[in-house]
């Protein structure tokens, strides 16, 4: 029975890991739900809140380039942010 | 009574206020172009005749707790000051977002008018909002409008006076929190989300959703592109430079300059009989200095017309999206762009432009810098150099705004070393507004606004110097007139020759350019001004006829310039410190004498080393020796790296103490 348990925990923790995913993992033309908003800099949360983009809000990719910077579709406003950003804006793995 | 005009960034507030008050404060196609509040009366055809009606315009904000400075004044005015009313601009494309702001607006007690603005923009791309239900919902009048076409205008304005003195109920109230506890804000901030959501919900119906992709993005992606972009970019800029500075504007101002002349006959005519220095003061210094700069004006005038198509088409948006990896490797921000394209125009509003950037380094960095591409007042002094020695090359130009960024550039890095931030992550977001079709009208507003600021300037503070130039050269210090070919007793020569032994290892040791060099502080169009009264040369434009008139250019040859040191003397002009109003500008946005002095004297030193450099290396390829001055130009300039190696080592090593974790201070202020 403590073999069970045991092994239970560590499958649990390792999907919790793999559920952690952000805006620079995820693919162009899907829309994902933000999981959170992952960062130091509080008012930066704040600021991505206004826009529309929090835990449980759509958002989408709708370009990339291969710098890292992309457009993000946030609540019918279009904007470009850097890879610094989209590191912070974590998503929900399930569509 | 006072209305406010508050709403989001880019909602197109600063539109409705011009369009109102007959005003032309600056606009663009991107958010934080109005970055201070402005107050002006409404005109009596929109407000009635009753009571005079002020419209405040105040910098776009998100919500109420601000996040950026221009935020803070918008809250803090609506907060402090009671409008009476308020007129809150919403854009009917993003209508969502927009509501958060609004239903904060309306708990203020004060009545709101909601104009839905950009409603043209909203039915092309297939979205209906229903404004009749909207306006139930929130408690308030809610009306179409469309501000680049003045619709619904005198609508919305007849429904702000008539509100005066009623009170607003608001249709959702936040409830009593702690407003520092960051938790709480957040689960009310939510909630207000789920009501405007609720709302748009119900209110809006889009034929084409949001997230598919339209015909902007799929011009976005090659404007976008790392290297297709940036070369579009640099052949946008180019053939601005090109139109304005090598075809149409030296075209017009052929013609402007031959009227110029005509005028100067005439005033010689009528002063015939006049003491001689009396007309060389007014037909030489006055008319021919001024005359001089003004010619300069119509290329000056269709730059800022086409600069004024690119800001109000949207495209500043996506070329600081691309320009920002790049910037960010110096230490800038893609953000810093937008001021340097301001700034071809002129400096000041540029490096006003600079507040829009969040972070305190990048913002300092680039209102330090963004004055080293040449502003619209440079413009003459290219141009006249360009056509006298480079037989009016449209290279030259492109030269000189391609070493300007090459400048910002190098600037940035040293300030990094400098400032030794090297691990600072920093964050780049940047709204992509609609691509619209550029206003002519706006632009020829812009173009005219600028055109009257350049002629005033040339009639006052540019005159005043030529005057004084022209007297200070005129005299000597016994107060007798000078005699013909011995100019350098006059006390313009005296005070600028101890100046010119300086600019010896730059190859412009002469009084006069020295002189000229001085004045250009003043006003950068003075060295072009000063020049005219100095070597007493008046048509700078007709480069045809300068060629025709005898080889090497009767301007080049009176100025005793080469090539070379004609083209040293140019980079230094376009690379040193700005104009004292610039200078001005620099000083109430970087907020520390320190950063000012350090500024003056990293532009001082660029433009030292940069006009050395080109003397001397260009010395040795076209004459196979060095200059005038090599050694003593080489000593300062050591100097001026000693100096600034020592200075960064210092800013390290206390950037070091505060960050080390044992022996040293901890809480250190910087």
């Amino acid at each position: 029975m403590y073999g069970d348990g045991a092994i239970y925990v560590q499958v649990f923790q390792i999907k919790e890991k793999m559920i952690d995913m952000n805006l620079n993992d995820a693919d162009i033309g899907v829309t994902y739900t933000v999981k959170e908003i992952v960062t130091d800099d509080d008012e930066l949360g704040s600021f991505l809140f206004r826009l529309g983009c929090y835990s449980g809000e759509p958002v989408t990719i709708i370009s990339r380039n291969r710098k890292g910077n992309m457009v993000l579709l946030i609540k019918d406003g279009r904007y470009n942010v850097d890879s610094n950003i989209a590191e912070a804006i974590h998503i929900e793995t399930e569509a | 009574m006072r209305i406010a005009f508050a709403g989001n960034p880019n909602s197109g507030k600063t539109t409705m206020y011009n369009a109102l008050t007959g005003e032309n404060e600056k606009i663009g196609n991107w958010a934080g172009v109005t970055i201070g509040r402005k107050e002006y009366p409404i005109k009596t055809e929109y407000a009635g005749s009753g009571e005079e009606a002020i419209a405040v315009d105040l910098p776009g904000a998100y919500s109420m707790s601000p996040f950026t400075p221009e935020e803070s004044i918008t809250s803090g005015f609506v907060r402090d000051e009671k409008p009476d009313s308020i007129i809150n601009i919403v854009d009917a494309t993003n209508l969502n977002r927009s509501l958060f702001f609004t239903t904060q607006l309306l708990e203020l007690g004060i009545p709101v008018i909601v104009a839905l603005n950009k409603s043209d923009l909203a039915e092309k791309q297939k979205i209906t909002i229903d404004e009749k239900l909207l306006s139930e919902k929130l408690g308030c009048p809610v009306i179409k409008t469309v501000s680049t076409d003045n619709e619904g205008l005198i609508e919305v304005v007849k429904e702000a006076v008539a509100s005066k003195g009623k009170e607003q109920k608001a249709p959702y109230v936040q409830a009593d929190i702690d407003l520092h506890d960051k938790s709480q804000v957040d689960a009310e901030d939510r909630k207000r989300y789920a009501f405007v959501n609720e709302i748009a919900k119900q209110v809006e119906k889009r034929a084409i959703l949001a997230k598919e992709e339209t015909r902007e993005d799929k011009i976005d992606k090659v404007l976008g592109n790392k290297v297709a972009g940036i070369i579009i970019f640099a052949a946008v800029m180019f053939v601005v430079f090109y139109v304005s500075q090598s075809w149409l504007g030296p075209i017009i101002a052929d013609w402007l300059v031959a009227w110029i002349e005509v005028f100067q006959g005439w005033v010689a005519t009528q002063m015939e009989s006049a003491s001689p220095l009396l007309q060389a003061i007014i037909a030489d210094g006055i008319v021919g200095g001024v005359g001089a700069v003004v010619g300069f004006l119509p290329l000056v005038m269709v730059m800022y017309f086409l600069i004024a198509l690119l800001e109000d088409c949207g495209y500043m948006a996506r070329v600081s999206a691309i320009m920002d990896p790049i910037f960010k490797r110096v230490g800038l921000s893609g953000k810093s762009i937008i001021p340097i394209i301001i700034s071809t125009g002129c400096g000041i509003p540029g490096i006003m432009a600079s507040k829009t950037i969040r972070d305190e380094r990048e913002r300092r960095a680039t209102a330090m810098l963004t004055t080293f591409i040449p502003c619209g007042a440079k413009i003459p002094v290219i141009a006249l150099f360009a056509g006298a020695f480079f037989s009016g090359s449209a290279w030259v130009s492109a030269a000189m705004y391609f070493g300007g960024i090459l400048l910002i550039f190098l600037g940035a890095l040293l300030i990094k070393f400098i400032t030794g931030y090297k691990y600072r992550k920093s964050f780049f977001i940047m709204e992509m507004p609609n691509y619209k079709l550029p206003s002519l009208k706006r632009a020829c507003f812009s173009m005219l606004e600028r055109a009257k600021a350049y002629i005033i300037k040339a009639a006052t503070i540019i005159l005043v110097c030529n005057c004084v130039v022209q007297i200070m050269q005129t005299f000597n210090w016994q107060g007798e007139l000078v005699a013909e070919g011995m100019e350098n007793t006059s006390i313009l020569a005296s005070i600028a020759t101890p100046i010119a032994v300086l600019f010896i290892p730059l190859g412009f040791g002469v009084w006069q350019l020295a002189a000229a060099a001085v004045t250009g502080f003043i006003a950068k169009e003075n060295v072009v001004g000063t020049i005219a009264v100095v070597y007493s040369i008046t048509n700078f434009i007709d480069t045809e006829e300068l060629a025709l008139v005898g080889g090497a250019n009767e301007v080049a040859m009176t100025m005793g310039l080469t090539t070379v040191t004609a083209l040293s003397y140019l980079v230094f002009n376009l690379y040193t410190p700005p104009c004292f109003a610039a200078i001005g500008a620099m000083n109430s946005e970087l907020k520390s004498a320190k950063w000012l002095w350090g500024a003056i004297g990293l532009q001082f030193c660029t433009g030292y080393t940069v006009s050395y450099l080109v003397y001397q290396i260009g010395t040795i390829a076209t004459q196979g020796t060095v200059g005038n001055g090599f050694l003593p130009g080489l000593i300062a300039i050591i100097i001026m790296v000693l100096v600034v190696a020592s200075v960064a080592r210092h800013s390290r090593r206390r950037f070091d103490r505060e960050y080390a974790l044992h022996g040293g201070k901890t809480g250190a202020a910087v």
